[in-house]
């Protein structure tokens, strides 16, 4: 039990040790606290119409009120659980698809890997942001499942491909080999000898799909394919843009999310780079 | 002895981590001068710090590594406190420095003249025209043995060997004053590691340069080095001509040392072990550090002061409280320390000959850049069932191949290799997992054979689940019985260590152990101890030995030591370029080897005691 704990908890006591990983970890913290702690710190409900339109910023709605009446903070608070929830759901989904079909490729060989590494090649060369519009642009329902789906779909190629290609380098390791001699399968050789050996190479990818994932899911709702009823930093984008917000002076209601994309962003990035100087020591100076 | 070249005066050296927040002191005041044209050998196996003081003396430490005190005296001047651009123009041109990896430190996009112009100019003679380049790169070549129509290839055009040759000619290019070796020939085939090294003597005695050659193997050392220095757990624990050392070796430490070479060709070949492991830097013993694997230690020993590096009456050093008295009296160093001694006779070979496995004409050749490259011709073998067969080659004589294919790791281009009635080559996944229950391998590096993340009892419960089919609690109590037997004791202090926290020794019997679990027909080693301590080697054969005998195995022991071979076999195979080029009795073959190569790898086996007789048939008429 103890090294099972002490597994969990190196990492991240490491991670901490690391000022960037840090600090990542504060904003990406804070952006959590946020979101969960939504209905108590919300000064308002972020649906509610009662206010006047297009109000700018005051001690009343710190950052001004929407054409419809809303609040752009209590907005902005409730927005990060979607942004959050895309990150971690999509970035999830990403990864694991990518640790499915990357693993498997490198380890296999022979005409699987030849048939996997086909898909993830035409998947490689497909933009990934005008797929996206596509198919959401083809699913009739809008929504922030939808859209999880579509991100997933479309952001696996990459990290199958790196996978796969640290899979055949550890596939040669006398470790495998000798795995195969205590009468291992190939799926225990793979998830439970070789993933193990992965690991920060696969937590780098899944922060780098849930950027990602935040990032084309407000650029998609931004663009109008997502559910506008639903409150998201991309909803307010779209809504701003709509409004003519800049140009009535509403400069908070359409800086607000930006911000509070581009802050979250770094903030992965940053523990980003923490995984990286676990993973390669060389880098610690 | 000469006015020194460079003088190294008590250096400290601590690795510091900000990361894990620790300090390992991995020298812990070393004191050593080369004089100038004389050849000095520093021995020290893991953790001995002699890599570490190597890399202080010309700032090149790495990995957090400081020098905390000390001096070194080049020249009239502190290397240590010399600016960085002065030091630059000390490095190469004044010390010259030949590592284990510098033949993969060649630029594989240059050529091997360029490389040399490059150094030429940079340092030397920038005004140089290319003929006088030329000229030069030709020379420095036939200095090292190679043609120098290969000034015009790449690095990868060469060999092992050859790419180590003209890194040790670069290094001379500038005509140093020192050349510092670390490990120069440490991972190349033996017969020219023993080349090179002799070469590299006679290079040495021509040009006058000064070398330091640090290595684990003070059989090696012995052989070309003018004076040996000894190191143990970051401080030296003797420094002496290399003849006194070796007819009368002081500290406990270098005899034991000793006491691990013999000669394979004896009628009864003997070598002891020194118990224990080598010294962890992070929890050394109080009192001396190598009371704990001592025969002599006394009560001295284990608590007072580290005991002092003293200048003895007849010249030389040493660091113990015996030295000078000669060996304690009554401390006969097998009393009380079973299994220390190794000894083999020339006794009847086990007189089995039902084969248990039988290789028929066997081929393979790798294809590599399109070029074929043959590993194996036409090998034909059996291993008798309850044998040992050592199969004896140098590097690329295809033991390792033959390894894999026995093993079922690879299939060969053509032939069969027989088990109990099936076919190897033609078994599917299916029928590979059950040849592997009949079929075990021993790997050569057990770092590398075993999972870092896994640990030791979750490592050797596999095999039990996977082929015993046994409760957990039955597998477990199995595998605390196997930890015993392969001298891990007590069991329960490894079961839940991680694989990576173990030593060479301690790892290399985990992955026997593994090995072991299923309970073999046929074991195949490959290369067993090659990465392993000298000090420990002798032990982990002995464990090879010992659990055949109690488990009946068959064993297939792959080496290019006829040392080890001789100790553990009763057939010799000698692989030559990938055919079979001597078999038989391993005392009939080691004693009269018919085959020039065979011939060839007995000259090149380190063995110190061969060194009296090269000096002494020199200057006799």
């Amino acid at each position: 039990m103890k090294t099972v704990i002490d597994s969990v908890l190196s990492p991240i006591g490491l991670l901490w040790s690391n000022w960037r990983a840090r600090l990542g970890m504060v904003i990406v913290g804070g952006f959590i606290l946020i979101a969960i702690l939504a209905p108590w710190i919300a000064p308002y409900s972020p649906t509610s119409q009662a206010f006047g339109r297009m109000l700018p910023p005051s001690s009343a709605h710190l950052l001004g009120t929407t054409q419809l009446g809303q609040d752009v903070l209590s907005q902005l608070i409730w927005g990060s659980r979607t942004s959050l929830l895309v990150g971690a759901a999509a970035g999830g989904l990403v990864t694991f698809i990518a640790i499915v079909i990357g693993l498997l490729s490198g380890f296999l060989q022979g005409w699987i890997d030849d048939a996997l590494m086909l898909l993830t090649n035409v998947a490689l060369v497909i933009p990934g942001f005008p797929l996206m519009i596509v198919l959401s642009a083809y699913i009739p329902v809008h929504g922030v499942g939808v859209i999880i789906v579509v991100l997933s779909v479309t952001g696996w190629a990459w990290g199958a491909r790196v996978l796969r290609s640290q899979m055949i380098s550890l596939r040669s390791r006398d470790y495998v080999a000798s795995a195969e001699f205590s009468g291992e399968s190939v799926l225990r050789i793979v998830f439970r000898e070789i993933l193990p050996n992965m690991t920060s190479l696969i937590a780098a990818s899944f922060m780098g799909a849930a950027m990602g994932a935040i990032l084309g899911e407000a650029g998609l709702e931004f663009l109008g394919f997502g559910n506008p009823q639903v409150v998201s930093w991309g909803t307010m984008l779209y809504w701003a843009e709509n409004s003519s917000a800049l140009i009535s002076g509403q400069w908070a209601w359409i800086f607000a999310p930006g911000l509070a994309l581009a802050l979250l962003g770094v903030g992965i990035a940053f523990i980003n780079f923490g995984v990286d100087i676990i993973s390669n020591p060389k880098l610690e100076a | 002895m000469q006015r020194p070249v460079v003088s190294i005066e008590d250096v400290v050296v601590t690795y510091r981590s900000k990361r894990r927040r620790t300090a390992l002191t991995s020298v812990q005041g070393m004191s050593l001068e080369v004089g100038a044209g004389e050849f000095v050998g520093l021995v020290g196996e893991s953790g001995s710090g002699k890599s570490t003081l190597a890399n202080a003396v010309l700032r090149l430490l790495t990995g957090g590594g400081e020098v905390d005190r000390g001096r070194v005296s080049f020249n009239g001047e502190d290397l240590l406190m010399l600016s960085e651009e002065s030091l630059r123009t000390v490095r190469w041109r004044d010390i010259a420095v030949v590592l284990q990896s510098s033949m993969n430190a060649l630029n594989p996009v240059a050529t091997i003249r360029t490389q040399f112009r490059d150094v030429i100019r940079a340092h030397r003679r920038s005004s140089w025209s290319e003929q006088q380049v030329d000229a030069d790169v030709s020379r420095l070549l036939s200095l090292v043995k190679i043609d120098p129509k290969y000034a015009s290839a790449y690095p990868h055009e060469l060999s092992g060997g050859m790419k180590q040759r003209v890194a040790i000619a670069l290094a001379l290019v500038l005509g140093p004053r020192l050349v510092i070796m670390d490990e120069p020939t440490t991972g190349l085939d033996v017969i020219i590691e023993h080349e090179i090294l002799s070469d590299l003597r006679d290079l040495q005695r021509e040009r006058g340069f000064a070398v330091l050659l640090i290595s684990h193997d003070l059989g090696t050392v012995l052989e070309v080095a003018d004076r040996v220095v000894v190191a143990y757990a970051g401080r030296i624990v003797e420094d002496r001509p290399a003849k006194a050392l070796l007819n009368n070796p002081l500290h406990p430490y270098t005899r034991a040392l000793l006491d691990c070479y013999a000669d394979p060709g004896a009628d009864q070949v003997r070598i002891t072990y020194i118990p224990g492991q080598p010294p962890n830097m992070a929890a050394l013993p109080p009192g001396c550090p190598f009371w704990p694997r001592c025969a002599e230690a006394e009560e001295k020993c284990q608590q007072g002061p580290v005991p002092p590096l003293t200048r003895l009456d007849g010249g030389g050093l040493v660091a113990c409280h015996h030295a000078g008295a000669g060996t304690r009296e009554g401390a006969d160093p097998n009393l009380g320390r079973s299994g220390a001694v190794y000894v083999k006779s020339r006794a009847n070979a086990s007189a089995s000959h039902h084969p248990v496995i039988t290789v028929t004409g066997v081929y393979k050749t790798y294809r590599r850049n399109r070029l074929p490259l043959v590993a194996l011709n036409d090998v034909s073998l059996t291993l008798p069932r309850g044998t040992v067969t050592a199969l004896v080659g140098g590097s690329g004589s295809g033991k390792s191949t033959l390894a894999r294919l026995i093993t079922g790791m690879e299939r060969p281009d053509r032939g069969t290799i027989r088990f109990d009635g099936r076919d190897i080559p033609r078994l599917g996944r299916r029928g590979l997992h059950a040849y592997r229950q009949h079929v075990q391998m021993v790997f050569q590096d057990p770092f590398a054979a075993l999972n870092p993340m896994n640990t030791v009892g979750y490592t050797l419960l596999r095999p039990f689940v996977n082929y015993g089919r046994l409760s957990s609690t039955e597998a477990f109590k199995r595998v605390r019985q196997l930890l015993e037997q392969v001298g891990l004791t007590p069991a329960d202090a490894f079961v839940g260590k991680r694989t990576s926290e173990l030593s060479g020794g301690q790892a290399q019997r985990v992955v026997v152990a593994k090995a072991l679990a299923v309970n073999p027909d046929v074991l195949v080693a490959d290369e067993p101890i090659s990465m392993l301590d000298v000090s420990i080697r002798a032990g982990i054969l002995r464990l090879l030995d010992d659990l055949r005998a109690q488990r009946g195995f068959t064993l297939l022991y792959i080496t290019h030591d006829l040392l080890s071979a001789r100790l553990l076999a009763d057939q010799v195979i000698v692989l030559h370029r990938g055919e079979i080029v001597e078999q038989g009795l391993a005392a009939d073959v080691i004693q009269s080897p018919q085959h020039e190569y065979t011939r060839l790898l007995l000259r090149s086996i380190p063995n110190p005691r061969r060194r009296t007789l090269a000096a002494e048939s020199k200057v006799s008429p």
